[in-house]
C-alpha cells in the first residue's frame, strides 16, 4: 500500500466549491524574458541551509532582529535628552552620528535593505500596529486605510522629498554636526512618531514604502547588495498559486508588508527582509537568495522613472553635502540669507537649487544624449503612468540614472567617513559616560583611526571603487538598453560612460576640495 | 482590440473604467485570472496588469480580488435590469393562502435573467450558497435551454431545489454573495432561476442503489433528514426514518406558511423517498433510551430533530393568557385554514375577536422581525387581525428576507425596527398591553444597545407572539456531546475564500448590510462540523447540530453527514465487519525536521501493515482531511526550554483548539524531544478527549535514531485501534 506523503488527493468527495471554480489561466507571454535575467540562480539560496531556514521561518526572526536596535535607540532617547550636552561624550549623538550611519551605508551596499529588517523606528510602529512583538495576530490596531492612490503613484519619489527636507532640518539645526545631543534625540522622537502615526492610519509597512526618509536611498543603493531578498524558487509553482498566501498572509505570516510579490521580484528595491513572505508560503517555494553585486543595478527589465528621479535629486543632494564645505558655498549662502532674513546656513533656496541643479544636470546630461545619439522612433507609451511612461528622453535619462546608482552610494557612503574615522572611538567614553566614568580626557576620546590626509585618500578610494562599479553597470546597462535605441552603438556606451566618470571625478574633486576648505 | 492603459482618475462616465495601480501592481494576476469579462490582461514588458475598458463590466470582481490594492474601477456596474417576478396579495387576504409570490414566466424572461449571470471564474455565489450549489453551471444550462443538464448540476449539492428556492433567504445567501451585489447592484435572480428549472422540470425522485449492507436509522423528517436519507438511499442504505410528527417534512409542513410554501410542494421529497425504499415511522417519538436502542440496532444513526422549542423572551407579564409561541400559532392557524370554519373557531379558541363592523380588528404583537415572525405576522393578516411586529434590531441590519419585509408591509403588516418589549401588561390574567423601549444598533455585527433612558411607549394588544426563533429540544440535546456549535469561524479566514473575494465587500446593501462572506464561513463550520459523528455511529445535523438555522443549510449537513457515514462505513456491535482498508491521516508539526521523519517511519509501517495512509503537515489538515480518516496520528515536536513552557508548538495548540467533534475517533499521538517531553502528549491528549476521540496510543520519541520506536509506536497503534474497535485483525488489515 503506498504511502502519499504530503499529497492533496483523498477519496472524500469532491469539493463543490472547487468543482464550481474555472479560473481563467495564468498569462506567461514574456516570462522568461522577462524574469530570466534578474532570478537568483538555485546554488545561492540561504535557506537551503537548514539552521538558516530554521531561524528565519521562527516568527521571532524579525523581533530578534529589532530589539537591539530598539533598545539603542531608546537609550538614543533618553541619554540624548537627559545626558551629556558634549556631543562627542553623549551616547546618543556619538553613536548615531559617528557610528550608525556610516554602518547603515555599509550594510545596503552589502546586503540591501537589511536596516530595514532591523529599524527600531518601522520595527516598534510594526508592534504596535500588530499588537504583538512577533506572533501572526487577527486583529491589528489602528485604521488600516491604503496610502491614497496619487500619491501612490508617486512610487518613491516621497520618500526622497522626506530625505531631503529631513536633512534640511538637520543641516539647520546641526544635529548630524552633532550639535547638541538633545536634538538628536528629538529627531528619532520624530522618526518613530511619524512612523507610529503612518502605521496606525494606513495598513502594512506604508510609511516605509512610501514616505521613510531612508527608503529611496537604501532601495537604491541597497541595489548593489549581494542579497537578492526573498525570491520564488519556482515561478511556475508562484503561477498556479491561486491563494498568495504571501501577499495576503496566511496562519504563519503576514502578506508582504512591502508590496511585493516574491513571484515577481526583479530586485532588491522593495524587499523589506522581514520573511513574512518565507512564512507564508504554503508552499515552501520562497527562499532568501544572494546575488552577485550589482545585479539589481544591471538586470532588472523594467526601469522605473520615480527611482530614476530619486537617484538624480539623492545625487543633487550628495552634491550639495560636498559643495557647502567650500568658501565659495559660504560666500553665496550668507549673501542669500542677509537678503532673505534666514537666520543662519543653510539657505532653503540654495539648498533646493544646488540639489536641483544637480538632479537636472544629470536630466540635461541625459536630454542632450537623447538627442544626440539617440533614435527619433522611439515610443512613447503609457502616457497616463508617471512611474513607467516612456519617450526618448526616458529611454536614457532613466537607464542612465540606474546606472549612476554606484557613483551615489559610494558618494554617500565616502561622506560619513570623516566622522567615522575621527570620532567613531568616542562611542567607548560615550557608554561610559553613561555609568558615570570618563570623560573629554580620556585617551581614547581624543583617538582618531585615521588623520584628515589619509581620510581624504580613502574617500576618493572609495569615489574610484564607486565609479568602477558604475562604469561597467553603465557599460551593460547600454550596452543592452541604449543600443537599441541609439544611433551610434559605440558612441552611446562612450558617451555613458564618460557621464559616468565625469560624475566620479566631479565627486572627488570635491572631496579634495572640502579637505582644503577645511 | 485596443488595450488602453488608464492609470489616472478619469471622470465618471457612462462606462467603468479600470485604474492600475502600477507602482503596486505586483503582477500576481489574482485580477487576471478571476475577471468574469477577459478584461484583464498582463503587460509582459512591466509585468504589471493591464486592463480594456471596453469589456469592462464594473463588477468589481478584480478589485475584490487583488491582494495589494493596485486596482480601482470607477464607473457603473452595468448589471442590467434583473427580471422582476409577480407578488399576488390575494383580495380579500382572509382565509387565502395561495402562494404569493409567483415564479418567472417563461423561457423569455429566464433566459434573459440568466444572461445576466457573469459566470464568474471564482463565483462567489457559490460560496455565499450554503449547499454551494454550481449556480454559473446551472444557470448557463438554462441559457442553453437544457434542464435535465440543470438539474444534474443541482442534483449534485441539494436535493430541495424546488423549496429551497422558496424559502431561502438568497440576499444573504447565494445573491447577497452575486458578485453584482457585492459591486453594490443588484443581483442575478438565482432563486427565481433555480425555481424556474424546478417549475418547467419537476425535481428527479432518487434512485435507490445497489445494497450496500448499512442499516441506519433517521431521527426528524425534516430537511436534515431529507438530505441524509436521500444522499443513503441512493448508495444503497438501508434507511428507517422516524418522525415525531403525523406527517413528514418537519418545520418546512408546520412552520412555513403555505402562501409561502405550498403543500404540493413540501410533500414532494417525501413522496419520491418512500418510493425509492425509505421506511417512515410518523409519530414515534425519539427519547434518549430510544436512541440508544437505535443505535444498538443500527450501523449509524442520524439525529436531524431540528429546533421545535420556541424561544420565548423572559420578560413581565410572559406568562399572561394571550401570550404565545410561534409554533403553537402557526400550527393551529394551519389547521384553522384547512377547515371550512375553521378561523372563526380559532380566533375563539384564542380568546380573540373578529372585525367590528367600523373594521377595527383584534391586534397582535409579533416580537422579533425575521422570517418567523414575517410568517406569524403574514398568517395573522389571513386570519382577519391587524399585526404588528417589532424587532430590536435596526433595520440597515435586518436578518429578514427583504422581498418578505415588503410582502408584509404590502399586507398591512406594521414592521418597527429598533424597538424591543420591555414588558406586557394584562387585565383579569388577559394581556391588554405592551411597553416598547427604543433601541439601537450601529453595526451590523454588533447587537443593539436598549436605551433604558428614553420612556417607552405603550401599545394595546390582544395577542402577543413570541417569534425570536427556535432551539433544540434541551433534553435530547443533552445526548449529544459538543452540540451546538457555533457557526462562528476562528482564526485567519480559508485562503480560497479570501481569495475569491467573497470577504472584501462584507455589507452588501443587496443583503441588508449583512457579512454576507462571514455568514457564509460560518454556515461552513457548521457543514464541516456536520461530517463528524458526536459520538460513535452517531450523526447529528441541521438544527440539533448548530442551533435555530435554515432550510438549505440542514438539507446540507444532512448530505455531508451521509457522505461521512457511507465513507466511514460503521458497523453496529456484532456486525461482521466489512474487508475494507482503513484509512489513516498521519499529520504531523515538524520544526528540524525529526517529527517528519518519525511521521514517514509511522507512516510507512502502517502502510505496510494494509492501511490506507495519507500523510500531511498540519497546517493543510482541516475538517475535509480529518473527515476522510478512519484513524488520526498526530506528531509534534515540543517546544520549550527544558523544564520552563514545555508543551505543544503554538501552531500545534492553535490547530488543536480548533479540531472539530470527533466522536469516537481513534486516535495515536507522539511527540519527538530532545531533553524531556514533559507533559506534552498530555495536553494533546486532552484536547483529544474532550472532542470525543479514543486515544488508542501515545509515545515521545527522542530525536535521533528513533526510527525502531516510531514502528513499535505504529504497531502499538494498530493494537490500540483493534482493541477499542473490538475488532477482527483482519478488519483493519493487521496480517
Amino acid at each position: 500500500m503506498a504511502v502519499y506523503v504530503e499529497d492533496r488527493e483523498s477519496d472524500a468527495p469532491a469539493d463543490p466549491v472547487s468543482t464550481a471554480v474555472h479560473l481563467q489561466p495564468t498569462r506567461r507571454t514574456g516570462l522568461a524574458e522577462r524574469f530570466s535575467p534578474t532570478d537568483p540562480e538555485p546554488g545561492l539560496e540561504l535557506t537551503r541551509n537548514p539552521h538558516v531556514a530554521r531561524f528565519i521561518r521562527n516568527r521571532k526572526f524579525q523581533f530578534l532582529l529589532i530589539v537591539p536596535n530598539q533598545v539603542i535607540f531608546w537609550t538614543v532617547i533618553f541619554v540624548g535628552i537627559a545626558g551629556t550636552a558634549i556631543p562627542g561624550l553623549n551616547f546618543g549623538a556619538a553613536i548615531t552620528w559617528y557610528v550608525w550611519f556610516c554602518l547603515v551605508f555599509v550594510m545596503m551596499v552589502v546586503v540591501g535593505r537589511a536596516w530595514c529588517a532591523m529599524c527600531p523606528f518601522g520595527g516598534f510602529a510594526e508592534w504596535i500596529q500588530r499588537r504583538t512583538f512577533w506572533r501572526r495576530t487577527q486583529k491589528t490596531l489602528g485604521l488600516g486605510r491604503k496610502f491614497p492612490e496619487p500619491l501612490a503613484r508617486l512610487g518613491f519619489l516621497i520618500p526622497v522629498v522626506s530625505f531631503i527636507v529631513l536633512t534640511w532640518i538637520e543641516e539647520f539645526f546641526n544635529i548630524a554636526g552633532p550639535g547638541n545631543p538633545a536634538d538628536t534625540s528629538w529627531m528619532v522622537v520624530g522618526i518613530v512618531s511619524s512612523a507610529l502615526i503612518f502605521f496606525l492610519v494606513f495598513e502594512r509597512r506604508t510609511f516605509c514604502r512610501y514616505v521613510c526618509p531612508l527608503s529611496t536611498l537604501i532601495g537604491t543603493v541597497g541595489s548593489m547588495g549581494s542579497v537578492a531578498g526573498f525570491r520564488t524558487k519556482d515561478r511556475e509553482v508562484c503561477l498556479a498559486c491561486q491563494t498568495k498566501d504571501c501577499m495576503r498572509g496566511s496562519e504563519k505570516g503576514y502578506g508582504c508588508p512591502w508590496y511585493t510579490w516574491p513571484g515577481s521580484a526583479d530586485s532588491n528595491l522593495s524587499c523589506g527582509l522581514c520573511s513574512e513572505c518565507y512564512k507564508s508560503c504554503p508552499e515552501g517555494n520562497v527562499g532568501l537568495f544572494l546575488q552577485r553585486p550589482l545585479t539589481s543595478v544591471v538586470a532588472p527589465r523594467r526601469r522605473r522613472a520615480d527611482v530614476a528621479w530619486g537617484i538624480a535629486a539623492l545625487w543633487g543632494l550628495v552634491l550639495f553635502q560636498q559643495f557647502n564645505a567650500t568658501n565659495a558655498y559660504t560666500s553665496l549662502d550668507n549673501w542669500l540669507n542677509r537678503y532673505m532674513a534666514i537666520p543662519h546656513y543653510p539657505n532653503p533656496v540654495d539648498y533646493l537649487g544646488i540639489i536641483a541643479l544637480g538632479a537636472l544636470l544629470l536630466a540635461g546630461v541625459a536630454w542632450l544624449v537623447s538627442r544626440g545619439l539617440g533614435r527619433r522612433d522611439v515610443p512613447e507609451t503609457y502616457r497616463d503612468s508617471f512611474v513607467d511612461r516612456t519617450s526618448r528622453f526616458r529611454a536614457f535619462f532613466v537607464p542612465m540614472a540606474y546606472g549612476l546608482i554606484p557613483v551615489v552610494g559610494a558618494d554617500y557612503f565616502a561622506r560619513q567617513l570623516p566622522k567615522f574615522f575621527k570620532h567613531s572611538a568616542r562611542v567607548v567614553p560615550a557608554v561610559a559616560h553613561i555609568a558615570g566614568f570618563m570623560s573629554t580626557s580620556s585617551t581614547i576620546y581624543g583617538f582618531h583611526i585615521l588623520s584628515n590626509g589619509w581620510i581624504v585618500v580613502v574617500q576618493v578610494a572609495v569615489i574610484i571603487a564607486g565609479t568602477a562599479a558604475a562604469a561597467w553597470a553603465t557599460w551593460r546597462i547600454a550596452g543592452r538598453e541604449l543600443v537599441p535605441v541609439s544611433r551610434n552603438a559605440l558612441g552611446v556606451r562612450l558617451t555613458t560612460l564618460s557621464v559616468v566618470l565625469a560624475c566620479g571625478a566631479a565627486a572627488s574633486v570635491l572631496y579634495v576640495l572640502m579637505h582644503a576648505a577645511s | 482590440m485596443a488595450i488602453a492603459m488608464t492609470d489616472n482618475q478619469t471622470a465618471v462616465t457612462d462606462r467603468p473604467q479600470v485604474h492600475v495601480l502600477v507602482d503596486r501592481c505586483a503582477g500576481c494576476q489574482e485580477c487576471v485570472i478571476r475577471c468574469p469579462a477577459g478584461a484583464l490582461d498582463m503587460d509582459p514588458g512591466r509585468w504589471v496588469a493591464i486592463a480594456d475598458d471596453e469589456r469592462c463590466v464594473g463588477c468589481r470582481q478584480c478589485v475584490r480580488t487583488c491582494p495589494f490594492s493596485a486596482i480601482l474601477v470607477t464607473g457603473p456596474a452595468l448589471a442590467g435590469t434583473r427580471v422582476t417576478t409577480e407578488v399576488v396579495h390575494p383580495e380579500p387576504l382572509l382565509s387565502d393562502v395561495r402562494e404569493v409570490r409567483q415564479g418567472l414566466r417563461g423561457w423569455d424572461e429566464a433566459l434573459a435573467e440568466a444572461q445576466r449571470c457573469l459566470t464568474c471564474p471564482d463565483p462567489t455565489c457559490v460560496r455565499g450558497c450554503p449547499a454551494h450549489n454550481d449556480i454559473p453551471g446551472f444557470i448557463a444550462a438554462i441559457a442553453e435551454r437544457d434542464l435535465d443538464k440543470a438539474h444534474a448540476i443541482l442534483r449534485r449539492t441539494s436535493v430541495l431545489p424546488d423549496i429551497c428556492s422558496r424559502v431561502c433567504n438568497q440576499s444573504a445567501q447565494c445573491e447577497g454573495a452575486c458578485t453584482w451585489s457585492l459591486a453594490g447592484d443588484t443581483p442575478v435572480a438565482i432563486g427565481q432561476l433555480e425555481r424556474f428549472v424546478t417549475q418547467e422540470r419537476p425535481v428527479p425522485p432518487p434512485q435507490r442503489g445497489r445494497d450496500a449492507d448499512l442499516s441506519v436509522a433517521i431521527v426528524g423528517a425534516g430537511p436534515g433528514g431529507i438530505g441524509a436519507a436521500w444522499a443513503l438511499v441512493e448508495a444503497g442504505a438501508a434507511v428507517t426514518v422516524y418522525e415525531r410528527d403525523p406527517v413528514p417534512a418537519g418545520l418546512l409542513g408546520w412552520g412555513i406558511p403555505d402562501f409561502t410554501l405550498p403543500q404540493t410542494v413540501v410533500s414532494r421529497p417525501w413522496g419520491q423517498l418512500e418510493e425509492a425504499g425509505v421506511t417512515l415511522h410518523c409519530g414515534a417519538e425519539v427519547d434518549a433510551e430510544a436512541l440508544e436502542q437505535l443505535l444498538a440496532d443500527n450501523d449509524a444513526v442520524v439525529v436531524a430533530t431540528g429546533a421545535s422549542v420556541p424561544v420565548r423572551l423572559p420578560i413581565p407579564g410572559a406568562d399572561l393568557d394571550g401570550v404565545t409561541d410561534a409554533t403553537t400559532f402557526l400550527k393551529t392557524a394551519q389547521a384553522a385554514f384547512e377547515s371550512d370554519d375553521g378561523v372563526p373557531a380559532w380566533l375563539t379558541a384564542m380568546g380573540l375577536h373578529p372585525a367590528d363592523e367600523a373594521g377595527k380588528a383584534a391586534h397582535v404583537l409579533v416580537l422579533g422581525a425575521g422570517n418567523t415572525a414575517m410568517d406569524v405576522a403574514r398568517t395573522a393578516r389571513r386570519l382577519g387581525l391587524s399585526a404588528t411586529c417589532v424587532d430590536w434590531l435596526d433595520e440597515r441590519f435586518s436578518l429578514a428576507r427583504p422581498d418578505e419585509l415588503a410582502e408584509a408591509r404590502e399586507e398591512g403588516v406594521v414592521v418597527r425596527f429598533a424597538r424591543t418589549v420591555s414588558g406586557i401588561e394584562g387585565e383579569g390574567g388577559r394581556v391588554r398591553s405592551a411597553r416598547l423601549t427604543l433601541t439601537r444598533q450601529e453595526q451590523a455585527d454588533r447587537p443593539p444597545k436598549v436605551l433604558d433612558g428614553q420612556p417607552p411607549e405603550t401599545v394595546d394588544v390582544d395577542l402577543v407572539v413570541m417569534a425570536m426563533g427556535y432551539r433544540p429540544d434541551p433534553e435530547l440535546a443533552a445526548q449529544l456531546p459538543g452540540t451546538p456549535v457555533r457557526r462562528q469561524a476562528h482564526g485567519v479566514p480559508d485562503r480560497q475564500w479570501t481569495a475569491s473575494g467573497v470577504l472584501a465587500n462584507p455589507a452588501s446593501a443587496f443583503a441588508f448590510h449583512n457579512p454576507v462572506g462571514t455568514l457564509a464561513l460560518g454556515r461552513e463550520v457548521g457543514l464541516q462540523a456536520a461530517a463528524f459523528p458526536v459520538r460513535d455511529r452517531l450523526w447529528v445535523v441541521g438544527d440539533a447540530l448548530v442551533g435555530p438555522s435554515t432550510v438549505v443549510e440542514a438539507m446540507s449537513q444532512g448530505r455531508r453527514a451521509a457522505a461521512a457515514l457511507l465513507a466511514a462505513r460503521p458497523r453496529r456491535p456484532g456486525k461482521r465487519e466489512l474487508e475494507r482498508s482503513r484509512r489513516a491521516l498521519v499529520c504531523y508539526a515538524s520544526e528540524g525536521g525529526h517529527t517528519a521523519n518519525a511521521a514517514r517511519s509511522v507512516a510507512d509501517e502502517l502502510a505496510d501493515k494494509g492501511l490506507s495512509v495519507r500523510m500531511l503537515p498540519i497546517d493543510r489538515v482541516g475538517p475535509a482531511e480529518l473527515a476522510a480518516a478512519d484513524v488520526l496520528v498526530l506528531g509534534s515536536w515540543v517546544k520549550g526550554f527544558v523544564v520552563a513552557n514545555v508543551g505543544p508548538p503554538p501552531e500545534v495548540r492553535a490547530w488543536l483548539d480548533r479540531l472539530p467533534r470527533l466522536g469516537g475517533m481513534p486516535v495515536a499521538l507522539f511527540c519527538t524531544y530532545a531533553v524531556n517531553p514533559r507533559s506534552t502528549l498530555a495536553q494533546m491528549a486532552k484536547s483529544f478527549e474532550q472532542r470525543g476521540a479514543r486515544v488508542v496510543a501515545s509515545s515521545a520519541l527522542r530525536h535521533g535514531g528513533n526510527k525502531v520506536a516510531a514502528v513499535a509506536f505504529a504497531r502499538r497503534t494498530l493494537a490500540g485501534v483493534r482493541e477499542t474497535e473490538g475488532a477482527t485483525a483482519g478488519a483493519v488489515g493487521v496480517s
